[in-house]
Order: structure tokens, then C-alpha cells, then sequence
């Protein structure tokens, strides 16, 4: 996978953490897997016809996971922005931060290319981090989907792959835990009159 | 009878999702409970069987096929999900028809929640059984979805707290985990291995000795610290107080009794496969410094007053914290203790959370509140409680004190002197702390003036229960004598998979 993919792919998962609108952190994560997909495919030739199913996989999550998401907005309307702990400037720079942690820290992980490998890291931790500094459920839904593309770009950088069997249920989890997820969404926002999860806040000890 | 392993092997999980589809079928809520009430039981003979074949073989090779892998770890394993799934489908019932409110439409709502059961059931039931790492991966993150939705099933916002919770931070750990396996999937490939198998159990044991250390050690924690998420081992248990006290009381039984210990399983596994390339102290090490983090963490919350289900879940960090630190040690007797220990746990934590069915019922504030004077209003369901609580404290005959003593001694007989102070400190703080528990909930005086007393024919179920469980228990304790020694353990102490 050539640089410039793997820095987009990095450079789009952390805009989710710093964009307002949905619709806007929808097309980013649509884009991110698409170029994963993308990279995927370019890594097919020579290897196994497994390697190439595991590939379209990828793509098929590009277009899969984006219907479902904008399904879900249409069905919970928000009537302003949720206010958030840290203004949008703040959160990139936390994003940034993260990515650069990553790159100064993450020990080889045995691919040989250092690229790949820091990126899905930083990924998996930019995913979290989503998770923690958005207050709506459906940020934080996209925190999962973002770490899961990073984990999606160490896979298809294994030499020979991932097998398709992995690929395809890790597929089935995803859409199956995104729609869990997002019915989840669709309740809170009934619930409470928002997606706001910072309302939820009645379980202590 | 080994040559019904192969066709078992698929049967058992895919009974429970042939029932899923069953219920789904059903046109009324009372015929859902019907066939919920024929299909449970086939599900667990079936399971039954098969484990029964796995414990009958001892300490033997484990038998293999493409996707299976089934030793004596599965036979305990199969056994509890399955005694903890059918009694969970049964006492189902009964919450249902006193349960009120749910997320779901009321005409269908009980179809949507017997079939997410069943498929929580098929999920769990095929961990144990399943001969790669990445498919039992797959698995796992199979029950977060199926199992959160009945966390969440009475739609109050609470359980939608607490379902939101569980989903969102068990999905990023096994995210965690995932890298791990990758990671190790490099390192297989690395070493000449790719392909699906390179991640079979045996493969990975196989093959363990040629993987780089610093490589593989990398992966062991990722896989480690994502499934401790999973686990509910402290510091990364949030959700699970959160989601034992909100989910319907048969599901709790089965989040506690069965998802937990099953999720335990897989780690267990990891390190049995990969001790050699990660090193057998570091690896022992993370599992005891999660299993005393659990039990210390537990203990201070054992001393409050929290509501009953809150209550039996902080038991659940603490069991789950001397699981983990059983088999940190390794040595052949606090292996012996922590299969007496899932069994045991599993009867008495069910129990308790079936007891909260009714307990609901005849006090709804019991809910929110710890509960106050249960003998005085429903004598079965105080001995239904308070046998729950005796073993889950441990005390003699519990199964869990035999099994707590066997994991000390053998920290004790590993050279542990200083984990076995702590563990035993620790327990005891425990065991004082659910005793308090007992005497507050179950033997006060009522704080509210006596409600009409419960027919009798209405606690039978809840005295069958505890007679059956209660029974179990100390049908447990009496085979205890037979673990220490025997085959199984010393193949489950030596890691062969």
C-alpha cells in the first residue's frame, strides 16, 4: 500500500474526532474505508484468490456500513449541534497528538514496514479517543468504526492476508454490532430527545 | 463414543440458533414461552453429552477436527454454559410475565428476547468448542451484540446506560484484542504459517517456540488487556456492575455464570498456547496482577449496601479476579481449583440472580435499594439468597471455599508466599463483606410493614431451584476430593491443547 493511501487513510479517521456534522463524519469514514479498500485491491495481485475475496470485503463494508449510518440519521434528527466538552480545534489536536504518540512509540510489529503499522495503531487509539471526546452516541459509533479500520489496515498488510474467513465474520460482527448499535441510537434519541449520552449518567456507586 | 464428537461438535451450537428461528416463528407471547420451555432442555442434553464425552476422556489428547477442538477445558466449560443456559431459558419465563416495560413492541417482545437468547446461548456454547483463535474471536464479539440487547430489553434509561455501556467498551477492547491476534497472525506468517489454521489452538502451540518473543509478547497483552475487557477484570470492569444490575435476572445469570468464565477460557487458552515464546513467569504474571486488581477492587463495593444484583456483580469482579489468579499460578493445585471454582461460582451466582426474579417481584424497590427483612416476607426466596450468598462468600461446604483453599496452597506450593498473603487477606475482607450482606438483606427486620404474604404455590418454583442448585453445589463440593490428581487437571496444568 503506497504511503499516500495509508496517510489518508490516517489523515480522514482523525477528522471524525474534529467535524460537526454527521453527514460530514459520514463521508469521511465512507472515504476512509473506501481507500482501505482501495489499497486492499492494490495488494491483490500475486497474492491468493482468498487475499483478493478479503479484499472486496473491504469494499463491500465502504458502501454497507455508510447506508446504514445515513438510515440512521435520517431517523434521529438532531435540532442543534450536542455541546461538547472541548471545542473542535481542541479534539484535532488531541487526535494529532495521538497519531504522533503512536508513531514515536509503537514497537515494530513484525510486518518489516514501520508505515502500516504505526498508522493502525494510531487508528485503534484515535477510534477510542472518538469514543471518549464525543458525547453523541453516534460519534461514539463511529469511534468503533474507525478502530476497526485501523485494525482492518494491519490485516491486509499481513503478507498473504488475513484469511477471507476472518475478513467476511469480522464483517458480519461489524454490520451486526453497528446495527445493534445503532437501534441503541435510535432508543436513546426517543429516550431523551437527543443522541447525547452525557444524559445517560444515573448508574453510580 | 468419541466418534459423536464430530457431529456434537455442530449440534450443540446449532441447536440454540435452530431455536432462535423456532421462536422467531411463534404468533404469541405464550407460545414463545412454549417452545423456549421444549427446545431448552434438548439444547443442553445435547451440550451435556458432549461434555460429558470430553470429561470421560481425562486427561487424554484433546480430539480435533477442521474447526473443532474439544479437551476437558471444553467439557467444563460446555457443562456450565449449558446447565446456566437451560435453567436461564426456564426462569425466563417467569420474569417475562411480571417484567412491564421493554424496548420492544409489547406483542413481539417476547419472541425478540427468547431469540436473542437462544443466539447469546449458541454464541457462548460454540467458544469452548471452536479450534481457532480467530474464530472464538469472532464468537466473543458475536454475544457483545446479542447479549447487549437484553441488557438493554426493559428500555428504561438505565438499561440503555448500562446496554450502551457494555456494547461500546467491550467492542473497543475486543478491537484491542483483534490487533493482538493480528500481530500474531504476522508473526505466524512471519515464521512460514498464513492462512486460517496458522491461527488454530494446536497450530499456535505448535509453532510457539519459532515465533519472535518481542513480537509475540506484544500480542499476548493486546489480546490480554482487550479481553479483560470482556472478562470484567479490574481496572477496565465499568460496564459490568452496570450491566448485571440492569439486564433481566436470567440473563445476568448468564453474563456472570457463563459469559464471563468463557471469555476467561479464551484467555486462558492464549497463555497455555503461547507460555513458551511470551515467557511462562510474564504471562503468569499479567493473569495474577489482573486477579488481585479484581479481588481488591471487589471488596470495598461487597461491603456496601448496594441493590442484590449490584451486589452479586461485584462478587462476579471478585470470582472472576481468583479465576484469573488460579491460573496465573499454574501449579496443578490451583488449576484444580479453578475448574472447581467455574462450576461452583456458576450454580451459586445463577441461583442468586434467579432469586432476584422474585425478590423484584415481592419488593420493587429491591431494584434500586439494597433489600431489607426477605425472610421475614418470602422464607424461599431468603433461602434461595442466602444459599447464594453462603457459597458465593465461600464458606464451608461450599464448593468455593475447597476450591479458594486449593488456589492459596497452591500459590503456596509455587513458591507465591506473597500473593497467597494478599489473596487470603483480601478473601477474607470478602467473605466478612458478603456475611454483612446476608444478615442486612436476608435476616433483618423488614423496613416496611409486611406485604401480603406469597402463596405457596408460587414459591415452589424458587424452592425447586435452590433444591436442584443448592444440590449441585454440594454434590460439587463432594467431587472436589476427586480434582486434585486427577488427569484432567494435571493436562490442564501442563496447557496441552
Amino acid at each position: 500500500m503506497t504511503g499516500a493511501l495509508v496517510i489518508a487513510i490516517l489523515v480522514l479517521g482523525v477528522g471524525v474526532i474534529a467535524v460537526r456534522r454527521r453527514s460530514v463524519a459520514i463521508a469521511l469514514v465512507a472515504a476512509q474505508s473506501l481507500a482501505l479498500g482501495v489499497g486492499a485491491l492494490q495488494l491483490a495481485e500475486g497474492r491468493s484468490g482468498d487475499y483478493l475475496v478479503a479484499a472486496f470485503v473491504l469494499v463491500a463494508k465502504a458502501i454497507v456500513l455508510p447506508a446504514l449510518l445515513l438510515l440512521l440519521i435520517r431517523r434521529t434528527p438532531e435540532r442543534g449541534p450536542v455541546a461538547a466538552a472541548a471545542g473542535p480545534l481542541v479534539r484535532l489536536a488531541g487526535g494529532c497528538g495521538l497519531v504522533l504518540a503512536a508513531i514515536a512509540l509503537v514497537p515494530p510489529l513484525g510486518l518489516g514496514d514501520a508505515r502500516p503499522e504505526r498508522a493502525s495503531v494510531a487508528l485503534l487509539l484515535v477510534g477510542i479517543a472518538i469514543v471518549v471526546a464525543r458525547r453523541p452516541a453516534f460519534f461514539q459509533l463511529l469511534g468503533l468504526i474507525v478502530a476497526e479500520n485501523g485494525l482492518s489496515l494491519l490485516a491486509v498488510s499481513v503478507p498473504g492476508g488475513l484469511s477471507y474467513v476472518i475478513e467476511l465474520g469480522a464483517l458480519f460482527d461489524l454490520v451486526l454490532v453497528v446495527s445493534v448499535a445503532a437501534a441503541f441510537a435510535q432508543r436513546i434519541h426517543l429516550e431523551l430527545g437527543t443522541g447525547d449520552t452525557e444524559l445517560l449518567r444515573g448508574l453510580r456507586d | 463414543m468419541t466418534e459423536l464428537v464430530p457431529t456434537l461438535a455442530w449440534v450443540v451450537p446449532a441447536l440454540p440458533c435452530f431455536a432462535a428461528l423456532l421462536v422467531l416463528m411463534a404468533r404469541t407471547p405464550r407460545q414463545a414461552d412454549r417452545i423456549s420451555a421444549a427446545c431448552a432442555p434438548v439444547v443442553a442434553a445435547a451440550a451435556l453429552a458432549l461434555a460429558g464425552i470430553a470429561l470421560g476422556r481425562g486427561g487424554a489428547a484433546p480430539l480435533r477436527g477442521t474447526w473443532y477442538l474439544v479437551d476437558g477445558a471444553s467439557g467444563v466449560f460446555v457443562a456450565v454454559i449449558a446447565v446456566v443456559g437451560c435453567a436461564s431459558a426456564l426462569v425466563s419465563r417467569e420474569y417475562l410475565r411480571h417484567a412491564g416495560r421493554s424496548w420492544m413492541r409489547a406483542a413481539r417482545s417476547r419472541v425478540w428476547y427468547y431469540a436473542a437468547l437462544y443466539a447469546f446461548w449458541a454464541a457462548l456454547l460454540a467458544v469452548p468448542i471452536v479450534g481457532n483463535l480467530g474464530l472464538t474471536w469472532l464468537l466473543v464479539e458475536a454475544t457483545t451484540a446479542t447479549s447487549a440487547l437484553l441488557v438493554a430489553f426493559s428500555g428504561r434509561r438505565d438499561a440503555l446506560e448500562a446496554g450502551w455501556k457494555y456494547l461500546v467498551l467491550t467492542t473497543l477492547g475486543l478491537s484491542v484484542a483483534l490487533m493482538g491476534i493480528v500481530v500474531l497472525a504476522i508473526a505466524q506468517a512471519g515464521s512460514g504459517h498464513d492462512g486460517i489454521h496458522a491461527l488454530d489452538w494446536h497450530a499456535l502451540e505448535r509453532d510457539a517456540a519459532r515465533l519472535p518473543h518481542e513480537a509475540t509478547l506484544v500480542a499476548f497483552v493486546l489480546i490480554l488487556g482487550g479481553m479483560a475487557t470482556k472478562i470484567g477484570w479490574a481496572p477496565v470492569h465499568n460496564w459490568l456492575p452496570d450491566a448485571h444490575s440492569e439486564a433481566p435476572a436470567p440473563v445476568s445469570a448468564l453474563l456472570s455464570a457463563a459469559l464471563l468464565p468463557t471469555v476467561l477460557l479464551v484467555a486462558w487458552r492464549v497463555k497455555a498456547t503461547l507460555d513458551v515464546a511470551v515467557g511462562g513467569g510474564t504471562a503468569g504474571a499479567l493473569f495474577i496482577a489482573f486477579g488481585l486488581a479484581s479481588i481488591i477492587v471487589a471488596v470495598p463495593f461487597l461491603w456496601r449496601s448496594l441493590p442484590w444484583k449490584r451486589l452479586l456483580a461485584y462478587s462476579s469482579l471478585e470470582h472472576m479476579g481468583v479465576l484469573a489468579l488460579g491460573i496465573g499460578i499454574g501449579h496443578p493445585l490451583a488449576i484444580a481449583g479453578v475448574v472447581l471454582h467455574v462450576a461452583g461460582h456458576a450454580l451459586a451466582k445463577s441461583l442468586g440472580f434467579y432469586a432476584a426474579v422474585r425478590l423484584v417481584r415481592l419488593d420493587p424497590a429491591a431494584a434500586e435499594h439494597a433489600a431489607t427483612g426477605v425472610a421475614a416476607r418470602s422464607p424461599t426466596t431468603a433461602l434461595a439468597m442466602g444459599v447464594s450468598l453462603v457459597a458465593l462468600a465461600g464458606l464451608p461446604p461450599s464448593p468455593l471455599f475447597v476450591s479458594e483453599l486449593l488456589i492459596v496452597l497452591g500459590a503456596v506450593a509455587a513458591g507465591q508466599t506473597a500473593v497467597a498473603v494478599v489473596a487470603v487477606v483480601a478473601l477474607a475482607l470478602g467473605f466478612l463483606g458478603l456475611l454483612h450482606a446476608l444478615l442486612e438483606s436476608v435476616l433483618s427486620e423488614p423496613g416496611k410493614p409486611r406485604r401480603r404474604t406469597p402463596s405457596p404455590r408460587s414459591e415452589r418454583p424458587t424452592a425447586v431451584l435452590t433444591g436442584v442448585l443448592g444440590g449441585g453445589l454440594l454434590a460439587l463440593c463432594a467431587a472436589a476430593a476427586l480434582l486434585p490428581g486427577s488427569d484432567l487437571v494435571a493436562a490442564l496444568a501442563r496447557g496441552a491443547l
